[in-house]
């Protein structure tokens, strides 16, 4: 059984619904992300488990009780907050400590469990710091550290790398997916970064208008998006709507305004449905040949409209009878503007949605 | 331009004030210690060891610390509530609470006067619905200075107060209530030390305000002096200027010793050094 289910939730503000009928199951030990552009809910889903929000409707199920109405302080969630929240206060030591004499332990035993604690998130000797005096990794840590001392039974996080450099950024993420497996602690983790959900995640569910479009593992999102929505937000560029659809071959047989198209077919059906053609700019090739579009199968013919250097590669603006297409491709010598190619549209990569 | 140039612009501010503030001031306090051509502290022993000017300074004290802590009971709530409230609404209380600095001391006093005199509102008041049977002797008591005192002054506290309490992350809060603490528990750990200097620097204006209040006092007070309407006495009526510059520079002091004080009390509970 789940350890955590939100079942047909709705929270509305001001007379606007942001979640409705939302449903969510996360299984103990594991690492969720909520993923989606701001507005799309998933900081309210997370303040809604935290306890800082609550249902105009639904049931929060946690650990077989019912926790709809426990109030924050009750529920023994650790939150981290994209703002850090520590206590200006207070040292670094009493930040951590703060949950722990709540709870009226023994001051040695808050020491032992507070040194502990910085140990594992790499502080030591900070202890006697003020919050003001630590850098925004240090400070992040301590969040962090603050949340996980009080041994809670879940860990939210809610953007909390977004304020970091991108170094730092990529540094921290290694470590909370390191601390959090370390402890095997059931983590609720929110982002607009899809590099960053993908990186530490054990599932990932992408929202939008305060439904989840796709949860899945997230190797499966990143390869077979589910919808439109959710293949345009993981960088799938470009798109072919499809007027003809034939599944009875090897692969799946398609064709729009004379053009045909093939795309394999998946084992268990990830990615295979609809009518609409999905690829991403890395995934397309181009081809200096111009080559008889009608009869080879998968290919387009178009002119370079637009050459841009990335550095590591060429992107290319690349106009056909089935419109613009966006092309990332590494070479030596890049197309000319105005050049005429042909754009294959490699079987394995193409990918079909709703 | 050049930045030496820029001082010029102060000049004529400068000049001003050393010319009818500063100097006056110095011969003031100069002229305190001076009697009959000779350096003496005599005037101030003179006032220390009167029995009338010692009541007045303690009444006085007595009216300052009690509006200060009346205004603090008064306004923290209040600008707790208007800190945490929606912007359309927050903007109308805040109007609300700025009005009374809008009105004139004399006009608000002699509202008072109408509510807490021998046959005013409260007493009529009182008297109808049978709760006391003589009128309360409240107009002209060191009672209506304060009552006087307080409707001037809570507007500086409030605005004082929200001012913290805007800049306070109401992450804290949460932050706090997710470790385990109730809501009062996350009030007394959380927001109460981080707007403790805020309180201070408020109970400073409101404090200082009222030791020097003249109008209020004088109009509500009656017979009753505070140091304020005593200087004014002593150099309108008694024509002792002498006198009056000495209570002028006990006042200057107290003053100056009391914010020193908080200031000092201000610094060492500042959570941020």
């Amino acid at each position: 059984m789940a350890l955590l289910s939100l079942e047909q939730v709705s929270v509305a503000y001001d007379n606007h619904f942001i979640l409705e009928d939302f449903n969510l199951q996360l299984e103990k030990g594991q690492l969720l992300s909520l993923l989606g552009p701001s507005g799309c809910g998933k900081t309210t889903t997370l303040r809604l488990i935290a306890g800082f929000l609550n249902a105009e409707q639904g049931k929060f199920m946690f650990s077989g009780q019912d926790y709809t109405h426990v109030p924050v302080n009750k529920r023994n969630f650790g939150f981290v907050f994209q703002s850090y929240a520590l206590f200006p206060h207070m040292s670094v030591y009493d930040n951590v400590a703060f949950g722990l004499r709540l709870r009226k332990l023994k001051e040695a035993e808050v020491k032992k469990r507070v040194l502990r604690m910085l140990d594992i998130v790499s502080l030591n000797d900070f202890e006697k710091r003020l919050p003001q005096s630590l850098s925004g990794g240090q400070r992040q840590r301590v969040a962090i550290a603050r949340a996980l001392v009080i041994e809670p039974d879940l860990l939210l996080f809610d953007e909390p790398l977004s304020n970091l450099d991108a170094n730092l950024r990529v540094n921290m993420r290694v470590e909370i997916r390191r601390i959090q497996q370390e402890l095997g602690i059931t983590t609720v983790y929110v982002s607009h970064d899809q590099e960053e959900c993908f990186s530490i995640s054990d599932q990932v569910a992408v929202m939008n208008q305060g439904k989840i479009e796709q949860l899945d593992h997230p190797a499966a999102i990143f390869k077979y998006p589910a919808s439109e929505y959710v293949a345009r937000f993981i960088g799938f560029g470009n798109f072919i709507s499809f007027e003809n659809r034939n599944d009875e071959g090897e692969d799946i047989e398609l064709s729009t305004k004379g053009f045909n198209f093939q795309a394999v077919k998946r084992l268990n059906g990830a990615g295979n449905k609809g009518l609409l053609g999905a690829i991403r700019p890395d995934d397309l090739q181009l081809l200096v040949n111009v080559v008889d579009s009608k009869l080879v199968s998968n290919t387009l013919p178009g002119t370079v409209q637009v050459s841009t250097y990335l550095g590591r590669s060429y992107q290319y603006e690349v106009e056909t009878e089935l419109g613009t297409f966006t092309v990332n491709q590494e070479m030596e010598e890049p197309f000319r503007q105005g050049q005429r190619v042909t754009v294959y549209f490699p079987k394995e990569k193409l990918v079909l949605v709703q | 331009m050049n930045k030496r140039f820029l001082y010029l612009l102060l000049l004529p501010g400068i000049l001003f004030l050393a010319a009818f503030m500063l100097i006056p001031i110095m011969l003031t306090i100069a002229s305190t210690f001076v009697q009959d051509g000779q350096l003496t502290l005599e005037g101030y022993l003179h006032f220390f060891r009167d029995g009338y000017f010692n009541r007045i300074l303690f009444t006085t004290l007595r009216v300052s610390v009690v509006t200060t802590l009346v205004c603090v009971v008064l306004g923290y709530p209040a600008a707790y509530y208007i800190s945490r409230t929606s912007a359309r609404k927050k903007s109308i209380l805040l109007a609300l609470a700025i009005f009374p600095l809008l009105t004139s001391p004399v006009v608000r006093s002699f509202s008072w006067m109408i509510i807490l005199g021998k046959k005013g509102l409260l007493n009529t008041f009182l008297l109808s619905t049978g709760l006391i049977h003589d009128p309360l002797e409240i107009m002209y008591t060191p009672v209506a200075m304060m009552v006087g005192l307080v409707h001037l002054f809570l507007p500086l506290i409030i605005i004082t107060l929200l001012g913290v309490m805007e800049n306070l992350d109401y992450e804290l809060v949460l932050a706090a209530r997710s470790l385990g603490a109730s809501s009062f528990t996350a009030f007394r750990k959380i927001i109460f030390p981080l707007t403790v200097p805020g309180l201070i620097i408020g109970s400073i204006l409101v404090f200082v305000g009222s030791l020097t209040a003249y109008t209020t006092p004088a109009l509500l007070g009656g017979k009753e002096r505070v140091i304020s309407t005593f200087l004014y006495q002593n150099a309108m009526t008694l024509n002792d200027w002498q006198a009056a510059s000495v209570i002028a520079v006990i006042m200057i002091v107290i003053t100056f010793v009391v914010v020193g004080l908080m200031n000092k009390w201000a610094n060492r509970l500042n959570p941020k050094g």
